[in-house]
């Protein structure tokens, strides 16, 4: 196969991308959403079911795509198993990069004027009118101080920089290293809304347009356009370039930098790093090229955790673990190590026909969990005028070996395991997994339930797994990646033995 | 026993899935009243365990587990 690339081919056959809109056609678009990987599936049957779209899952692992008309942007929003989202400009299934640096890069410059920005851009806007509303709330500069040091810092840093073989990079224009995706800040005074939009899902028809049309709004936060609406903006951008594969000649950074050069000539926008109005994103995967631009600023993930602890685990991937064990109306949820409490948070939100119960043996944890919970409850309050609605979620500081739960009297358990690397030890682990198991075991209702496990110890949970073979059943692992760490989430089904009867202290 | 005046009977009576009354003082006592410092009691030892800031402790001591 000829390495070259023929002037045109580019926007050719091997680009996909949705049709362009035709008059009086309704917007539509292709939107791409990160999503914890190994939950791919999970994410495309979320999609389905809460906007009608099925979804491509792309190689590139941890990302889906799927259609909508641009009207649902809110309903998107609102997905829980999505870190980011990103409007794609096109994609390329096989893009082939010539084999000379010089010319690769060439190639993505010219790439830029023959992209079909024009509909993209109009999701961009309309997104951007969705947004406006959160920005307003918000006291402090959108990009954490933490960020702001690195840019500072200039040229490039990070090991990978020059290394172009069989390296994942991400880089953005101009020349500085940040990671991509949200940056997690902290932020215990704000009650951290379930995801920008949907507080303001109310009036947010009328005032989208109201939005639109008040151009004379002066708000000197970060990212926003100087000029009114009517007249030509002048935006601001930057272009972040992730690049994975083993035959590219280039790097992510001179990829970012080439074809933001090129963004910034034909649409005459302005290059900043840190304030920008419009982040288009350069996904390079082997052959894959997806251009987008991005629809969020900070991952959604972090969204009902207002205190952190040391191991918080994500929101998406919180969702992703209960979604796998298909609750169902009137369903036990019990998590015995709950930490700060993401999981029965996350299901107490999104499964509020169950009720939830929380429990660790840490006072600090149980401390954090039950602070996150009262900040849900108080965001409650504040939607109804009325009495605050109860929320079926529960909190006990109870011990994992000897809980205070009637045998079989739950229908599903949900944890997060420890890690030895974070909390507790390898050694600990030995002992304290199979005597979870057991504990669990116990609790779960014989025949119909479930549990669904993440842990990073893998060796140590298969070990103890098959001395629990009489009561747990391994139906599904899913692979995840924890905090860098390689984890495994595991589906297991309790089988019909009953577990012995204990004697009645409780 | 919660001395609260939506008081529950000591055990559920027959039928009481049709009894629309009942089910919605249930509901109240488990999702809209929550406990803030008191106790819990096992109906079987009397041992009673504390609830402090809306969390029960019910961690066992040394020698009863």
């Amino acid at each position: 196969r000829q390495p070259g690339m023929a002037e045109g081919e580019a926007a050719g056959d091997a680009g996909l991308g949705p049709a362009p809109a035709q008059e009086g056609a309704e917007l539509a678009a292709v939107i791409g959403a990160t999503v914890p990987t190994g939950f791919e599936q999970t994410a495309a049957e979320e999609v389905q079911e809460k906007l009608g779209s099925a979804s491509r899952i792309s190689r590139d692992r941890g990302k889906i795509y799927f259609e909508v008309p641009a009207r649902s942007l809110p309903q998107v929003h609102r997905l829980r198993s999505v870190d980011n989202l990103f409007v794609v400009v096109q994609e390329f299934k096989d893009y082939q990069f010539r084999e000379n640096k010089e010319d690769a890069l060439k190639d993505l410059e010219d790439l830029v004027k023959k992209l079909p920005w024009t509909d993209p851009l109009k999701v961009w806007e309309l997104n951007n009118s969705l947004k406006k509303k959160k920005t307003k709330r918000k006291k402090h500069n959108l990009q954490s101080p933490a960020s702001r040091e690195k840019l500072n810092g200039g040229e490039e840093r990070g090991a990978d920089q020059n290394n172009t073989n069989d390296q994942e990079d991400c880089a953005q224009n101009p020349v500085a290293v940040e990671p991509t995706g949200g940056q997690d800040t902290e932020k215990p005074q704000e009650v951290t809304s379930r995801n920008g939009v949907e507080e303001e899902e109310d009036n947010e028809q009328s005032d989208v347009k109201v939005e639109v049309q008040a151009t004379s709004e002066s708000e000197t936060k970060a990212g926003d356009s100087q000029t009114g609406e009517g007249e030509a903006k002048v935006l601001r951008f930057r272009v972040t370039c992730n690049r994975a594969g083993d035959k590219h000649s280039f790097t992510s950074n001179e990829a970012a930098r080439d074809f933001g050069g090129a963004v910034q000539e034909h649409f005459q926008w302005k290059a900043d790093m840190t304030n920008f109005d419009v982040e288009v994103l350069l996904n390079i995967h082997n052959n894959e090229v997806v251009v987008g631009i991005a629809l969020t600023e900070e991952s959604l993930h972090r969204r009902n955790i207002t205190h952190f602890g040391p191991t918080t685990l994500r929101s998406t991937l919180a969702y992703g673990m209960l979604r796998l064990c298909d609750p169902q109306p009137t369903d036990i949820i019990v998590d015995p190590m709950c930490g700060t409490g993401a999981i029965p948070i996350e299901g107490a939100a999104e499964w509020p026909y169950c009720y939830h119960i929380a429990g660790d043996n840490s006072p600090q944890a149980v401390k954090r969990a039950g602070n996150n919970i009262c900040s849900l409850l108080r965001k409650n309050e504040s939607k109804d005028s009325s009495a605050a609605l109860g929320v079926p979620l529960d909190i006990i500081q109870w011990d994992i070996c000897n809980l205070p739960l009637r045998t079989g009297s739950v229908d599903i358990v949900v944890t997060d395991m420890p890690f030895g690397k974070r909390i507790g030890s390898k050694k600990k682990n030995w002992d304290l997994y199979p005597a979870c198991l057991m504990e669990m075991g116990r609790i779960c209702t014989p025949g119909t339930g479930r549990a669904v496990l993440l842990t990073q110890d893998k060796k140590c949970f298969a070990k103890a797994l098959s001395r629990v073979g009489h009561i747990w059943r391994r139906a599904q692992t899913v692979w995840v990646n924890v905090g860098g760490l390689h984890a495994a989430v595991y589906l297991l089904r309790r089988t019909w033995e009953k577990a012995e009867e204990r004697r009645s202290f409780w | 026993k919660l001395g609260h005046p939506s008081e529950l009977p000591p055990e559920p009576l027959p039928n009481y899935e049709a009894d629309e009354d009942f089910l919605r003082r249930l509901h109240h006592v488990l999702l809209e009243v929550e406990v803030l410092e008191g106790s819990l009691q096992c109906p079987d030892s009397g041992r009673r365990f504390p609830i402090s800031r809306g969390v029960p402790n019910m961690l066992l001591s040394e020698e009863e587990t």
